[in-house]
C-alpha cells in the first residue's frame, strides 16, 4: 500500500507542476516547475522498475535540458517581459479542444488498451540488461544517435551565432531585418 | 505492484496538459516546454508497457527518445535565440515570415 501512496503523491506533484508550466506567465517559474515535474516522473520510473532510466531522467532532462532552457531564458532576459495575452477565442478553443482530447484519450485508453497479463517473474531493467541490449541489437541506432547529436551541435552553433548564413536567410525579403 | 492503467491515465493527463499549453500560450519557450512535457508523457507510457510485457524494447525507445529530445532542445532553443536577435521577441505570432 505504501507503493500506492508514493504513486498518488508524486502523480499529484507531476500534474500540479505541469499545470503551473501551462498557467504561469513567467517562463522562469515555468521552467523550474517543469524540473519538479520531471523529478516526480523519475519517481514514476523507479516505481516501474526502471531505475537506470530514472537516473537518466534526472541527469539528462532535469539536469541538462532544463538547465539549457533556463540558460536561454536568462540569456534573452525574458523573465521581465510580459507575455501578450492570448486572444479569447484562442483561449476558449484551446481549452475546449484540449479537454475534449484528454477525455477522449482517457476513454479510449480505458476501453481499448491491452491490459492482458504479461509474463510472470521479476522484470530486470537495470543498466546491465539495457547495456547488453543496446550493444547487441541496437548498436546501429546508437551510432546514428551519435551522428544526430553531432549534427545538432553544428546546427545549434550555426543558428545561434550571428553568422552570415542565418542572416542572409532572414534578409532574403530585404525588409525583414532592420538592425 | 501498481496496475498499468494508473500510469497510462497519468500519462494521458500530462499529455493533455501539454496539448493545452501548446494551443493556448504564445511564448515560444513555454510552448517548447509543453512539447517536452508531452514527450515525457509518452516515455511514461513506453515504460508502463515495457514493465507489463517484460520487454526491454520499450526502455530502448525511451533511451533514444531522451537523446533525440536533447538534440531537439538544443536546435530549438538556438532557433529561438536567432529569432530573438532578429525580432526582439519570442512571441510565436511574430514569427510569420512564411505567412504571405
Amino acid at each position: 500500500m505504501v507503493e500506492f501512496a508514493i504513486f498518488f503523491l508524486f502523480a499529484a506533484i507531476a500534474v500540479i507542476f505541469a499545470l503551473v508550466v501551462v498557467l504561469h506567465r513567467n517562463p522562469v517559474v515555468g521552467a523550474l516547475s517543469l524540473v519538479a515535474s520531471f523529478f516526480a516522473l523519475a519517481v514514476m520510473y523507479v516505481l516501474l522498475e526502471a531505475p537506470f532510466l530514472a537516473a537518466l531522467q534526472v541527469i539528462v532532462y532535469a539536469g541538462a535540458i532544463m538547465v539549457l532552457f533556463l540558460f536561454v531564458i536568462m540569456l534573452l532576459n525574458l523573465q521581465h517581459v510580459a507575455e501578450p495575452t492570448t486572444r479569447p477565442i484562442q483561449q476558449f478553443l484551446g481549452y475546449t479542444s484540449g479537454a475534449a482530447f484528454g477525455i477522449g484519450l482517457i476513454y479510449f485508453l480505458l476501453k481499448y488498451a491491452v491490459f492482458s497479463a504479461g509474463p510472470e517473474g521479476p522484470f530486470r531493467a537495470d543498466a546491465r540488461a539495457i547495456g547488453i541490449r543496446m550493444f547487441e541489437a541496437y548498436v546501429f541506432p546508437f551510432e546514428m544517435v551519435s551522428i544526430l547529436l553531432l549534427a545538432a551541435i553544428v546546427g545549434a552553433l550555426t543558428l545561434s551565432g550571428r553568422g552570415a548564413g542565418v542572416r542572409s536567410a532572414f534578409d532574403s525579403r530585404g525588409t525583414e531585418v532592420s538592425k | 505492484m501498481i496496475p498499468t492503467h494508473y500510469f497510462l491515465i497519468l500519462s494521458a493527463i500530462l499529455f493533455t496538459i501539454g496539448v493545452v499549453g501548446v494551443l493556448t500560450r504564445k511564448n515560444g519557450i513555454t510552448i517548447f516546454m509543453c512539447i517536452e512535457l508531452m514527450v515525457n508523457a509518452v516515455n511514461l507510457t513506453f515504460l508502463a508497457y515495457a514493465r507489463q510485457f517484460h520487454d526491454l524494447h520499450g526502455l530502448m525507445f525511451v533511451f533514444f527518445i531522451m537523446a533525440i529530445a536533447a538534440a531537439e532542445a538544443a536546435v530549438g532553443l538556438a532557433i529561438f535565440i536567432s529569432l530573438f536577435h532578429h525580432r526582439d521577441t519570442i512571441d510565436v505570432d511574430e514569427a510569420n515570415l512564411m505567412h504571405w
